[in-house]
């Protein structure tokens, strides 16, 4: 596992997503505009700005990149949502009404494509789908259950479950069955007679306020995060749940990916993304190891630097800005300097060692945090990955 | 308006599981061991007596109290720091991080330092995740 990688694109990043092709990458630079850099994960490739969308009025706080339709769905402060085609020249907008009286905060394609989901200020949650006859998106709320921020939300590869994390300490699982886009669904299937908007699970593991929140890739486990510096993985989504919390030796997270069932990468304070697997041996997930190692510099050198910045801090100094604090403490060397915020995964490829044949671990993700810094990090030979991928 | 505190918990009604008189029958109860285990200079087992069961779920303020006068006479007749800390079940470092701000917070003097000097510890041994806790948990306060 290394950094294969390192972008400082803007002062900081609010959200990144990535083409189906892995190609070019649409970044929030902490403002009102989405940039579109064409570029690949391959460490020799250079980033080049290609298109700037320029519709929000405020901070984009979320993006995603939806694979097969190449659509791009962004939301934003200013409580809207578009959604962006390329029509071969221009990236062309498409307001979505989302009828929200607060901030939009996050924001998940489903799997299919055809309905994607939004987290609110506004204590609640939008899907938006897409009517035909009328050529829009229209949104249907869920305005119950939730008493706070709606921050992380994720589609289950069902297509029809969404799970949110909340500033409420809470995650929660609805139904998202939308009559007249979903068929009609296996009445074998779990959940398979809710209606839209019902509350299957309220989760209330958390200490602190939740996050990120993701599906293992069969679906059958979610995780999410809390700032009380903890994880929790739950299986099972049902009346019965399986549980399991990891109380954190270290800061909290802030956004998390599963790269397997068995395996689950999370980044956020430290700075440092942490690898969290399921102990063969217990049958319990544990906390692994910091992916990032810092290049060592000799501790004196750093007591020295750190005395001469507490004493230039005390006489009141500063240099660039406030990331200055954080610098100082962390270890220097590591491919981040501040926050990590948003996790995304780049390739799945088929099976490794110990895996069930056929199924896929993710083999590289991209992270992305508050220093501006867009970091890829990778399992094996990325050049190796991304030439598979072609074909 | 509805956009007052974002991140407050919004309970319904808060339930109160317990009868106080009853959270403070076992804190006596539970001075009565821990005195004795300190007679025997068993401090680590003396301040898991104290930390255990400890009444974070209620809202008295008197059994709160009463069982942080527990645990900090447990706290200053301690001498030996790294020895109290080592031996100590996991499961109580959360809670005991908490006791410690809140020992903090007095502003107590000798209270302050000995607070001052297990945190050093504790956080040693317990990471910034068992402070991120403590500070982040607003329901279960000590």
């Amino acid at each position: 596992m290394a950094v294969v990688a390192s972008h400082q694109l803007a002062q900081s990043i609010t959200a990144h997503a990535w083409n189906a092709t892995l190609t070019m990458i649409a970044v929030c630079p902490n403002n009102s505009e989405v940039h579109i850099y064409k570029g690949t994960p391959a460490p020799d490739s250079v980033w080049e700005k290609a298109f700037v969308l320029k519709k929000h009025d405020q901070l984009v706080s979320g993006i995603d990149w939806a694979p097969i339709s190449d659509y791009i769905v962004t939301v934003s402060h200013d409580r809207n949502s578009y959604v962006w085609s390329f029509d071969g020249t221009q990236w062309q907008p498409t307001l979505v009404i989302l009828r929200l009286n607060r901030a939009a905060v996050s924001v998940d394609w489903s799997p299919k494509e055809n309905k994607f989901v939004v987290g609110s200020g506004a204590k609640s949650v939008c899907v938006c789908f897409y009517e035909a006859e009328n050529n829009w998106w229209v949104s249907k709320i869920i305005r119950k259950k939730h008493n706070s921020t709606v921050t992380g939300v994720a589609w289950h590869p069902n297509n029809l479950l969404i799970a949110t994390t909340s500033t409420d300490c809470k995650c929660r699982v609805f139904s998202a069955y939308i009559k007249g886009v979903d068929s009609k669904i296996n009445p074998g299937t779990a959940f398979a007679d809710t209606k839209f908007g019902e509350q299957i699970i309220q989760l209330d593991l958390a200490n602190g306020w939740s996050f990120g929140v993701k599906w293992s890739p069969s679906g059958h486990s979610l995780a999410y995060v809390g700032h009380d510096s903890s994880l929790h993985i739950v299986s099972d989504i049902g009346p019965t749940p399986a549980h399991q919390t990891i109380n954190l030796r270290h800061l909290p997270l802030r956004d998390l990916l599963f790269l397997s069932e068995t395996k689950l990468v999370g980044g956020g304070f430290d700075c440092n993304p942490m690898l969290f697997e399921i102990d063969p041996k217990r049958g319990v997930w544990v906390f692994a190891k910091f992916i990032d190692e810092a290049k060592s510099s000799t501790h004196d050198l750093k007591s020295s630097t750190l005395f001469l910045e507490a004493m230039g801090r005390f006489h009141g100094q500063t240099r660039r800005g406030s990331h200055e604090i954080f610098e100082t403490s962390r270890a220097s060397g590591l491919a981040h300097d501040n926050c990590i915020t948003c996790i995304v995964p780049l390739i799945s490829a088929g099976e490794v060692n110990g895996q069930e044949p056929g199924a896929k671990v993710v083999q590289a993700f991209s992270t992305s945090g508050v220093d501006g810094k867009l970091v890829i990090w990778s399992f094996s030979n990325i050049t190796e990955l991304l030439a598979k991928l072609q074909i | 308006m509805a956009d007052d505190d974002d991140g407050a918990p919004v309970e319904a009604e808060f339930v109160e599981t317990e009868n106080s008189e009853l959270i403070i029958a076992r804190v006596e109860n539970k001075t009565r061991q821990v005195e004795r285990l300190l007679r025997l200079l068993q401090y680590t087992e003396a301040l898991q007596i104290a930390l255990e069961d400890a009444p974070t779920k209620t809202r008295d303020e008197r059994c709160k109290s009463a069982n942080w006068v527990l645990v900090h006479r447990v706290l200053m007749a301690t001498k030996d720091v790294d020895g109290l800390l080592t031996n100590l079940n996991s499961e109580y470092y959360d809670l005991l991080m908490k006791y410690l701000y809140r020992g903090l917070a007095t502003g107590d003097r000798p209270t302050c330092d000995q607070c001052l000097r297990l945190h050093e510890k504790l956080t040693q041994i317990a990471g910034m995740g068992c402070i991120m806790r403590a500070l982040a948990d607003t329901w279960n306060v000590v």
